[in-house]
């Protein structure tokens, strides 16, 4: 049996896109790593991708997690060796160079370029393959492009952290499939199961940490792990609650961001494909709004049908012609992660703006017109009530249909708890990700990125978090 | 305004097919408004052909009368299936987008959901249309109050928008940048302060009654300063945009010469009002300044909880410096204002009585 207390050099708390690059690089730069994750270590390829199977194995709670706010964003986050990136779509979509000059000059961050960043993005898409599709796009994604064509709207195909066989058989590279195994042979030690109760620290030095571990016994033990660093990667929502129990709080936490997203399940009259993620996203109103297509397996259509709140019997025996497309937001509003003392989960709360609102509804009607021109003949907005669309001229019932209380809305894109910079009156970190008031105590995660990029983060997470561990292997 | 309404196709009119050689055709959303009865008349005067969007059936009628060619829309800018309507087989036109909510009746929504969503809607359609021409009309909310009562806002003047309108308005205009930038097609944006002039709505001909009964406020001694804009003047401007070389891609103010004293435009409307014949009060209501500071705040507070109050609202604003310059427009579009205040003023009360409306 183990012993009860570990030492070691670097702790990483989390195992995502952020605590992979961290492990990976400062193993191969010879330090001694410990990575903890929370969820278990599941064989990547033991279950299908994007099915529901796989969602209550790698999902916290199943999938079922709230943002509190009128209306309620439900969001999903990974729990699971390899976090969200075990369970994304793969898309990649370097920050946009504009977004980092804006970031820079609002929370005066130290050596944040768009070049700066494009060549960690750069290394990161050498390292793990990023590529677009071989041949014809699968019918979902197809009907995207189709959409757009129509209506003379731009749309890109997206490339992906995929690795394509000369069979055009595709393989998402995850964090599982790609830096954990490398830091393992490096020498790190990856231990799944394992939740970090609190950080312990003495005046500005953390020194480890307490953890709750569950063994393959199914008993608990209680793990000290002595560290000189700590990384804490557990995403914008765990890393925030962490710090707070441990008793970090000042500017940790408030601030968070998301991509307020809202969908359609549309029905076709012909079959589509299931067992992939459409790679097309109508960029036309970006950066305000942007449209792709969502996991579409069985269980996840007969979940939208079911948000639009109307009958949808027939629909769902003719499942395999529906598939699911959204709209997602950059919004205005912010929201809050707070550890309470005696809940598990923290509290997030999210309240969106009119105006938010308002691009919602103006994304719902875009996606409904994208989608009636690429031929669907029935559209369910995931909106209480609201009607099913079959022509264009029913899509302007959607704007006063979209409500506080009728809107069933999600999101995968939590960051911005931990803000980097040196405006410290703004930030809860400074521009490489060391925490205000500690000596060895870093965030590097989606928690650090300023905000919504209005594009999939996980570039962007994976980019700051190769440059902080130069900043940190350089400065050590 | 009310839920978006479906109706038919544009209504026949004998003017659908232009010679080619011709002033270019016309496409006007908010026609049935203040600035766009006005501008209507203007292009319908100079024999240009017109495609109109109206918001109800009933203000229809208004437009028809205005010539034959003229052809009325009736539909919503939210409503995708009205603005390819209003789009259909319209050719190579210019665009004036006048739609836009101001005091929206059913909370602070409206303002995005018309000045953001809508616009988009007619930018997309008026790109697919291959629209020669995109003039978006646009407001001072977007920039909020003069920092300082001798400032002027220019053109290269920051945004900081005033509330749900000012928000709304900003981000309309970004939509407006992008498609310019990305080269979807001509925009120019022309930035319009307080209006005045005929086919005024019902709260101007109330202005008019209150200022003549003493009753409009003066906050404090009345020193800020306004710009405002005569909508003659202001046609004048949409149409020097509309030919202008050098206008796409910028924006402009539109304003009448010079921005006048609060208390100077009281005191211009009483002296308007005696010499149309009317008789004023020598009253004058007085408030403290800080009244209108307290009306902001609540007013903020509302409009975050998506709340309009428009009589807060507008006692709110009372009490800044609203004034830009007009530099660039006189430099770049040649744009002369010719009427100022006094002469703006009597023509406006001279159309509320024609029209037979008690001020």
């Amino acid at each position: 049996m183990r012993p009860s207390t570990i030492d070691t050099d670097i702790l990483v708390v989390g195992s995502g896109a952020g605590g992979a690059v961290t492990a990976s690089t400062l193993a191969a730069a010879g330090r001694t790593v410990t990575v903890v994750e929370e969820g278990p270590w599941v064989d990547p390829d033991a279950l299908d991708p994007f099915s529901i199977e796989e969602m209550v194995a790698k999902y916290r709670y199943r999938g079922a997690s709230a943002a509190l706010g009128a209306p309620v964003v439900a969001y999903a986050e990974g729990r699971c060796v390899g976090g969200s990136t075990e369970i994304n779509s793969g898309l990649w979509h370097r920050a946009p160079g504009d977004l980092i000059d804006e970031w820079r000059n609002t929370y005066q961050i130290d050596e944040f370029t768009p070049d700066t960043i494009a060549r960690y993005s750069e290394r990161i898409e050498d390292d793990l393959g990023v590529s677009r599709l071989p041949g014809a796009p699968p019918p979902s994604s197809a009907m995207l492009e189709r959409g757009a064509t129509k209506l003379d709207w731009r749309a890109v195909e997206f490339a992906r952290v995929f690795r394509y066989e000369a069979s055009g058989r595709g393989t998402k590279q995850t964090m599982a499939r790609t830096l954990l195994p490398r830091a393992v042979h490096d020498g790190a030690e990856v231990i799944p199961d394992c939740q970090v109760l609190k950080l312990l620290h003495h005046h500005d030095r953390v020194v480890g940490a307490r953890c709750r571990r569950h063994l393959d016994t199914g008993q608990d033990e209680v793990l000290t792990i002595n560290a000189e660093h700590v990384f804490v990667c557990g995403g914008a929502i765990q890393t925030p609650a962490l710090l707070q129990r441990s008793g970090f709080r000042a500017n940790i936490g408030n601030g968070l961001k998301l991509h307020p997203t809202i969908k359609i399940a549309a029905r076709f009259p012909h079959p589509l494909d299931h067992g992939d993620v459409p790679m097309h996203r109508i960029t036309e109103f970006s950066p305000h709004l942007s449209i792709g297509g969502s996991q579409s397996r069985r269980g996840h259509v007969a979940l939208a049908l079911a948000e639009s709140g109307t009958e949808h019997t027939e629909a769902m025996e003719d499942w395999e012609n529906v598939s699911i497309y959204y709209a997602a937001i950059r919004s205005d509003a912010g929201g809050r992660v707070m550890a309470v003392p005696g809940l598990r989960a923290p509290i997030v709360t999210y309240r969106l703006t009119e105006g938010d609102l308002s691009r919602l509804a103006r994304g719902l009607v875009h996606l409904g017109e994208a989608l009636l021109a690429a031929g669907a003949t029935e559209l369910y907005p995931s909106v209480t009530g609201a009607p099913v669309v079959r022509r264009p001229e029913e899509l302007a019932q959607w704007w006063a249909a979209v409500t506080r209380t009728n809107a069933n809305l999600m999101t995968v894109h939590m960051t911005s708890t931990v803000r980097i910079g040196e405006d410290r009156d703004r930030t809860g970190a400074d521009s490489f990700g060391r925490v205000w008031g500690t000596a060895n105590l870093r965030v590097n995660d989606a928690a650090l990125v300023p905000d919504a990029p209005g594009v999939n983060p996980q570039a962007s997470i994976m980019a700051i978090a190769a440059r902080n561990c130069d900043h940190f292997l350089a400065g050590a | 305004m009310t839920e978006p309404r479906t109706a038919g196709a544009p209504t026949p009119a004998g003017g659908s097919d232009r010679d080619a050689t011709g002033p270019p055709r016309s496409v006007i959303t908010g026609a049935a408004g203040w600035l766009g009865q006005n501008l209507v008349r203007r292009l319908a005067g100079d024999g240009r052909s017109v495609r109109c969007l109206v918001h109800d059936a009933d203000e229809a009628p208004l437009l028809e009368l205005v010539g034959r060619d003229a052809e009325v829309v009736v539909g919503d800018t939210r409503d995708p299936a009205a603005v390819d309507r209003l789009f259909d087989g319209v050719g190579p036109a210019t665009v004036f987008h006048a739609a836009a909510v101001i005091h929206p009746r059913n909370g602070t929504r409206e303002f995005f959901d018309v000045n953001v969503g809508g616009t988009q809607l007619v930018l997309d359609r008026a790109r697919r249309s291959r629209a020669r021409r995109f003039v978006h009309v646009s407001s001072n909310s977007p920039f909020g109050a003069n920092p300082t009562p001798d400032d002027r806002f220019t053109e290269d003047s920051p945004y900081n928008p005033y509330l749900g309108y000012g928000q709304s308005k900003h981000e309309a205009e970004q939509i407006v940048w992008r498609a310019g930038e990305r080269g979807d097609l001509s925009t120019v944006i022309i930035r319009a302060p307080w209006f005045y002039g005929p086919y005024q709505p019902p709260r101007q001909t109330q202005f008019f009654a209150a200022v003549r009964k003493g009753r409009f406020p003066l906050l404090g001694d009345g020193s800020n300063r306004r710009s405002m804009v005569y909508t003659t003047n202001l046609v004048d401007g949409l149409l020097l945009a509309e030919a202008a070389d050098v206008a796409p891609g910028r924006a402009y103010w539109i304003a009448d010469a010079e921005p006048y004293a609060m208390r100077d435009v009281i005191t211009t409307v009483r002296e308007a009002l005696a010499a149309e014949g009317l008789a004023v009060s020598s009253r004058q209501l007085r408030i403290p300044a800080a009244a209108g500071v307290v009306a902001e705040r609540i007013d903020r507070v509302l409009q975050d909880r998506g709340r309009y109050v428009q009589a807060l609202h507008v006692l709110g604003e009372l009490k800044d410096t609203i004034a830009c310059d007009i530099g660039r427009a006189r430099a770049e579009l040649g744009y002369e204002p010719s009427v100022a205040l006094l002469e703006g003023m009597r023509s406006s009360i001279r159309w509320c009585l024609d029209r037979g409306e008690a001020i």
